[in-house]
């Protein structure tokens, strides 16, 4: 088993990020390789990492830990963030993804490495295989909930910086972004998917709270990660009625970008912070 | 070897003279090609002609041989029938290191009109085809442009020399269009006037596939015109707000000396059109819309000339910034080739050295070898490798000097001295 710590990939993603803006005053085919290089190694490191985490606890990294689900969200985000940097040579996605992907990584720093009470009580008694189903179900739809979330956040300040350039009436320069058209359109279906998975990971929660309710380990819905998720999922609601009827509402697509960013970038703020203060502010059973 | 370019280009002359110097046809070039070829029998040869440039590269292994400036000079005129005298002070010409970094220059765009331009490389490209279609091309012609292609695509992948677009039209479509649109087939294009800068942008917007082309004018006949031109339709000027709702990329060049579109009619053509976006080129000198109408909303992208004449200033900057890098990496193509060139000079003398050498050898090893008959095969193996190792080990050093001197011309001295130390024969 190689030994692969969290600084590792911290690393390379943080050495990615300052190619990635070294590549703003000098772009050579150097720097992006170096970039490509940077990320792959980070990426390698991570998934070894995490291979490493699976085999220690004997679960998969989404169930197993707070730490482990949020680096497999950061997986997935650098994951998308290479398949474009490599077919995309101009694309200057590394500054919105790495910093995400870096908030992710230093997050996970902060949060409970010990596998969740509830997965662990599962572990223990095999038979309850249905419970197994819905803690699958309710971290993947999350986490996926969350992902969309995420690049939705992205996206809203890549149109609102490309709007803000067009409207300065400055040349493409050496910052390039998709047109807003296009970031327009991937908005709207990253927020379409959010919600969806975001709504059925919530649900999937009350399921597998009902499940839980006749097993050892207590699970409360007065719990404050519960409870700030549910605020959380409010609000994205109350978002998701006012996306829906924009058109009626004559709304321009730089008001959709900026409430899209307040939104999802609250929602972040909430799910994450939630996570790395569970534990700080009471009971959580998903600490 | 001699190698040199007889050139007549946007620096030296007019257009004037650059159209009757001009090999425009195929089949002028193929007559041309057949005399170079029939008046220098030893001379490889390749004419780049285009709008901004018609140059001559000849070249060949015997400095003495070959044709001279005058010479050249002399075939450009009899060719287009036009007098040396009207034409002999606006060529130039370069000859040996100053030839090569000429063409290496000029394929990499930084001898071009607009500096950067991508079509340069693909005209050098082709007038090398071409020569090679009539043999006209040998070994230092050919290593010549494909160095020149290769340093091309160096010069384009390590500075930013061709980035940015500088030209009004395609700044607008290529830099703003383009940021606001991911297509344009189904947008609709409303030109106001019929003034030559739409029809330039309308070139632009037809690469991209824009769909509908609507021409509102004053004057009927210019709209029309304008459009069976590009395939749009020509609507009288009472429909302009409708057009003014109905337009995704508005381009207007009315020449008319006020303002054509004020705030207040804007705004009813936008309440009609929604919140979409709308890109609005407003390209008349004064302007024709309203500064204000780009304050209306959020969706509307007005640029005006001076806007769109900016960018091409801060690109047009941005790629002379490249210029220096760009000319660090010609400089050292250029001293590269001309290595190789003077090193490939000495080929003939390397390889009678080695053969005499080998000669040597092979004589030597085949009487021991008649002396000793008790040896085996493997020792008889053995004993050639070891000779031929001594033979390359001698040969090694000399070789080595002769390629450091070639770095810095042709090593005529040394190779005389291999020549008569050796006595290597011609």
């Amino acid at each position: 088993m190689l030994n692969v710590t969290v600084f590792c990939f911290l690393a390379s993603y943080l050495c990615a990020l300052g190619v990635e803006w070294r590549r703003l005053y000098h772009r050579t085919p150097w720097n992006r390789a170096l970039v490509l290089l940077f990320g792959a190694a980070g990426l390698v490191a991570h998934t070894i990492y995490l291979g490493n985490r699976a085999a220690q606890t004997n679960l998969p990294p989404l169930l197993s830990s707070t730490h482990d689900w949020m680096l497999v969200l950061a997986w997935m985000v650098v994951l998308v963030y290479l398949f474009l940097a490599l077919f995309d040579r101009t694309l200057a996605i590394g500054l919105f993804l790495l910093p995400m992907v870096l908030g992710l990584v230093g997050a996970a720093y902060f949060v409970s490495r010990d596998p969740n009470a509830v997965v662990a009580a599962e572990a223990e008694n095999m038979a309850r295989v249905a419970g197994r189903v819905w803690t699958m179900l309710h971290a993947t739809l999350l986490v996926f909930g969350i992902a969309a979330v995420m690049f939705g956040f992205v996206l809203s300040l890549m149109y609102l910086v490309q709007h803000h350039r067009l409207k300065r009436k400055h040349g493409r320069h050496d910052l390039t972004l998709p047109n807003l058209e296009r970031l327009a359109r991937l908005n709207e279906w990253a927020v379409l998917l959010s919600v969806p998975l975001l709504t059925l990971g919530m649900l999937s929660g009350v399921g597998l709270g009902w499940q839980m309710g006749e097993g050892s380990v207590t699970v409360s819905f007065n719990d404050p990660v519960v409870i700030g998720s549910g605020v959380a999922w409010l609000i994205l609601m109350a978002f998701f009625v006012w996306f829906s009827q924009t058109s009626r509402r004559r709304t321009s697509g730089k008001q959709v970008a900026w409430l899209t960013l307040a939104a999802f970038g609250f929602l972040l703020v909430t799910i994450l912070g939630l996570q790395v203060l569970s534990g700080r502010l009471g009971e959580s059973w998903h600490a | 070897m001699k190698l040199q370019v007889l050139s007549c280009n946007h620096h030296s002359s007019q257009m004037a003279l650059r159209e009757r110097l001009a090999f425009s046809t195929q089949d002028q070039l193929s007559r041309a090609y057949d005399i170079l070829r029939r008046s220098f029998p030893a001379s490889e040869s390749v004419v780049i002609s285009t709008c901004n440039r018609i140059e001559l590269y000849t070249a060949q292994e015997d400095a003495d041989a070959g044709p001279n400036r005058d010479e050249l000079a002399r075939f450009f005129s009899d060719f287009h029938q036009v007098p040396l005298g009207e034409f002999v002070d606006d060529l130039f010409s370069r000859s040996g290191p100053e030839a090569v970094r000429h063409l290496f220059e000029v394929t990499s765009s930084i001898d071009s009109m607009v500096l950067g331009e991508p079509q340069i490389v693909n005209q050098v490209k082709e007038a090398y085809r071409v020569a090679r279609a009539h043999d006209a091309c040998g070994p230092l012609t050919s290593m010549l442009f494909q160095r020149a292609i290769e340093v091309s695509k160096r010069v384009r992948s390590e500075t930013r020399l061709a980035e940015g677009r500088v030209s009004i039209a395609s700044v607008a479509v290529g830099e703003f269009g383009k940021s606001i649109f991911d297509r344009f087939d189904n947008k609709t294009v409303l030109v106001i006037g019929a003034g030559e800068m739409a029809e330039e942008t309308l070139r632009y917007l037809k690469d991209e596939g824009v769909g509908q082309i609507v021409v509102v004018n004053r004057t009927t006949d210019r709209a029309e015109a304008l459009a069976r031109a590009w395939g749009g339709v020509a609507r009288p000027w009472s429909e302009l707000t409708r057009w003014l709702a109905a337009a995704d990329v508005i381009v207007s060049t009315t020449g008319a000396d006020r303002t054509v579109v004020d705030a207040a009619t804007f705004r009813v053509a936008r309440e009609q059109s929604g919140i979409k976006p709308v890109f609005i080129l407003d390209l008349g000198v004064p302007r024709d819309f309203d500064p204000a109408v780009g304050e209306i909303d959020d969706s509307i992208f007005l640029y005006c000339i001076d806007d769109l004449e900016r960018t091409c200033e801060e690109n047009r900057a941005k790629r002379n910034r490249e210029l220096e890098k760009a000319q660090g990496i010609i400089d050292e193509a250029t001293e590269r080739f001309m290595q190789e060139v003077y090193y490939r000079a000495t080929g003939p003398v390397v390889k009678r050295l080695r053969d005499e050498w080998h000669e040597i050898r092979q004589h030597e090893v085949d009487q021991l070898l008649a002396r000793l008959p008790h040896l085996t095969a493997d020792d008889r193996a053995s004993i050639e490798r070891t000779i031929e190792r001594i033979i390359n080990k001698l040969l090694h050093p000399p070789l080595e000097v002769l390629k450091h001197e070639a770095r810095e011309g042709p090593p005529h001295g040394l190779l005389d001295a291999l020549k008569r130390l050796f006595h290597l024969r011609d």
